[in-house]
């Protein structure tokens, strides 16, 4: 008796305090996301007033379009790259910065900065970077590198979205990384000098396991961001030149609303979905078996 | 004391966020203003005030795809309220938009625009959903083939709204003084012409000519040329784009692209940007041609704007045909109309209906209303009747090659992606990343996955 009560309670304080949240998290995303995946078994085009089942035909459309894979591998190959150069980062910025040095917290202020900056105004920033700034001092100073606009090259304008999001992100995991090194237990880290661990030895033996949480989130969120690009696609090089940085999401938008091809867009979308899903669930688990508690 | 603290933050924080819910009723302001700027917008979906029917005037909505006349199409709507005491919103579209994109937008939220400013591509996809307009006045005085595709299935669905056109804009005062001789863009009849012109500018110390590398530009507007000297009309034109799709038709056998491309050999010898074909934009090939840096820029009429606020006292503008050579005629622009204004009948009243097809005629008939479009938003108009032209070299250009006869009729129905895909080889070719073969490959791949 007593313990149905303590349940209606329950229930009745999270509809008090997240009742609202909640009601919006599921019909922003939910049930637009339910519908979607009703609608990739349809041909309709957005517009017409009538439309048909037609089963699995946008899917076996998405195994078809060739485009869409090519997409996906350049985005599979800039989520790598940023993946590893954010966390590297992030990780030996946290540890620089836990360490003790002078004014440490103007500089994690400093460094996190550039996370505020939206994906827009930041994109157009590095482009006005890149094609004029760079391009006027390479000139200048004769530097071959820089004398052409990175953006204009398929391979340099791949390295310019790697290291705006690097730049972005960096800030944000090393915030991330900076919490999971304050929570280390002073006593575990001096056990071990006691013990003769060098510095390496520390590192690798007793501080990594002890912040592997810290590299379950920040991995995934570097994972999900890097997968999900799109403003900063836009901004920056509009998947250009001629669509060799085009990223995934931003494959995905013009198929359905430049292309107007709704059916196959939204089928690609969930597919991008899953695969996105798969990946991160699976980061996610393995990471959390390696955690280790003090 | 904290308590008190505590009760005021919490106040303001609810103050605010009931101000924010307030001034997203009064987009049109904000978004106005942010057309002005180069903003992409990254979700489609626009806070636009409804029709309401509850007040004492009409209220109708009108949706500008056009971003270079935002601004003037706000003062003719104030000069339409203030004749007919009809009110008229004019609701802006982000640069880089397509209508397309806009107008599914507004239809899916129920906030369909009265009166939408549509590519003529997409009509037919809007069929069930907008007004049919046979019986209206204007269509007598509409310029002959401008209503052709609007006609879809015996309804007229659209009204013509801008005529505009495009190929070599030239810099007279930058050519002649580069050359030291006068110019008379009629002594230019073909390919070879062209190449002796740019070559007696460019020994002058100017630039022959600036192309800019936008995939709309080389994509949708150089490659229609010709198409539009092969179908001549609407029909003509998906008569090709058929045989493309099947195969039937190739290009190494479409003369006159061909034609095309070895002109375009040319003005890619000549380019300004030669060194780094893909950095230009759109304002740098205004700036280039206005300032006489560059002598010609392939463009259209739509950028009198950016051109005139640039050029300062030099007004003296005007279009050469893009050589194509072909035997027996003469070289001519492309122009018509191109965009096209229909009027929803789904999600709109009667007086709203009516009151936007007043607007129409206003527009053809009235003298304020033809001011309006002519003068105010630089368009040129695709009506007989109306004997006013556009203050600006450009317009006047196309409208002799017009009345001359010397011109292409545009292709308004290529795929929706068109631009998107063949400008982005395009700009390979340009760059020259491929040869023209491979450009020829990678264009009938593109034709070959179309339905």
């Amino acid at each position: 008796m007593a313990g149905k009560n303590k349940n209606k309670a329950g229930v009745g304080q999270y509809f008090l305090y997240a009742g609202v949240t909640t009601f919006a998290f599921v019909t922003v995303m939910i049930i637009p996301f339910l519908y979607g995946i009703f609608l990739t078994f349809t041909n309709w085009n957005g517009l017409a007033s009538e439309w048909d089942f037609i089963g699995i035909t946008n899917y076996l459309g998405v195994f078809k379009d060739k485009a869409f894979w090519e997409s996906m591998a350049i985005t599979v190959k800039y989520v790598l790259f940023v993946v590893i150069f954010t966390n590297l980062i992030a990780f030996f910025l946290a540890f620089i910065l836990t360490s003790g040095i002078k004014f440490e917290n103007v500089y994690r202020s400093g460094f996190f900065t550039p996370n505020l900056l939206g994906g827009i105004i930041l994109g157009f920033v590095w482009r006005f970077l890149f094609s004029n700034v760079f391009v006027y001092f390479g000139n200048q100073l004769g530097i071959d590198m820089f004398s052409s606009s990175w953006l204009g090259d398929p391979n340099k304008a791949f390295w310019t979205m790697v290291i705006v999001t690097v730049w972005q992100l960096s800030g944000y995991l090393m915030i991330i990384y900076i919490a999971g090194f304050t929570n280390i237990p002073k006593s575990v880290v001096e056990a071990a000098k006691i013990d003769g661990a060098t510095g390496l030895r520390r590192i690798i033996h007793i501080i990594i396991p002890l912040i592997v949480n810290a590299f379950t989130i920040s991995v995934f969120l570097s994972l999900q961001r890097a997968f999900m690009v799109y403003d900063l696609n836009l901004a920056l090089t509009d998947g250009g030149p001629f669509n060799s940085t085009r990223m995934v999401s931003m494959y995905v938008y013009n198929k359905a609303f430049l292309a107007q091809n709704y059916g196959l867009g939204q089928a690609e979308a969930i597919v991008l979905f899953i695969v996105v899903a798969i990946i991160t669930t699976v980061q996610v688990k393995y990471s959390k078996s390696k955690e280790v508690e003090a | 004391m904290k308590k008190v603290v505590s009760l005021f933050l919490v106040l303001v924080m609810v103050f605010s966020l009931a101000a924010c819910g307030n001034s997203n009723d009064g987009a049109s302001g904000e978004t106005g203003s942010s057309t002005t700027e180069d903003a992409t917008e990254t979700n489609t979906d626009d806070s636009s005030t409804e029709d309401t029917s509850t007040s004492s005037d009409v209220k109708i909505t009108f949706l500008n795809t056009k971003g270079e006349i935002q601004a003037q199409l706000e003062d003719v709507a104030k000069v339409f309220q203030a004749d007919t005491g009809i009110e008229l919103e004019i609701i802006p579209t982000g640069a880089g938009t397509s209508p397309f994109e806009k107008m599914s937008a507004l239809y899916a939220s129920g906030n369909a625009p009265t009166i939408s400013m549509m590519d003529a591509g997409d009509l037919e996809k809007f069929e069930d959903k907008m007004l049919d307009l046979t019986g209206e006045k204007w269509i007598d005085d509409a310029m002959p083939g401008s209503l052709d595709v609007a006609r879809i299935n015996d309804k007229l669905l659209a009204f013509p709204f801008a005529v505009e056109g495009f190929g070599l804009i030239y810099n007279k005062t930058a050519i002649e003084s580069a050359t030291g001789e006068a110019f008379d863009p009629d002594a230019i009849q073909s390919r070879e012409d062209l190449e002796t012109l740019f070559q007696d500018i460019e020994a002058g110390g100017i630039a022959p000519i600036v192309i800019s590398p936008l995939d709309w530009s080389l994509g949708a507007h150089y490659t229609q040329i010709a198409f539009s000297q092969r179908g001549g009309n609407i029909a003509g034109h998906n008569e090709i784009m058929d045989k493309l799709k099947t195969g039937e038709l190739t290009f190494s056998e479409f003369d006159a692209f061909n034609s095309l491309m070895d002109t375009f050999d040319i003005l890619a010898r000549y380019n300004m940007d030669k060194s780094d074909p893909l950095s230009g934009t759109y304002d740098t090939g205004a700036e280039a041609v206005a300032t006489g840096s560059a002598a010609f820029w392939f463009m259209g009429n739509w950028a009198w704007p950016q051109i005139n606020e640039m050029s300062g006292d030099n007004k003296e503008f005007g279009f050469l045909p893009v050589p194509l050579d072909m035997e027996g005629e003469d070289n001519k622009i492309s122009a018509g109309p191109t965009k096209y204004v229909a009027l929803d009948q789904e999600q709109s009243t009667p007086e709203q209906q009516e009151a936007a097809k007043q607007f129409l005629n206003w527009i053809v008939y009235e003298e304020n209303g033809q001011k309006g479009l002519v003068e105010t938003c630089s368009i040129i108009p695709a009506f007989l009747n109306i004997d006013k032209t556009p203050d600006d070299a450009l317009a006047k250009s196309v409208l002799d090659y017009m009345s001359e006869g010397r011109t292409y009729a545009m292709v308004l129905t290529f795929p929706a992606d068109y631009w998107a895909e063949v400008g982005a080889s395009f700009q390979k070719h340009l760059a020259g990343l491929t040869t023209r073969e491979e450009f020829y490959e990678e264009m009938e791949n593109y034709w070959e996955i179309q339905q």
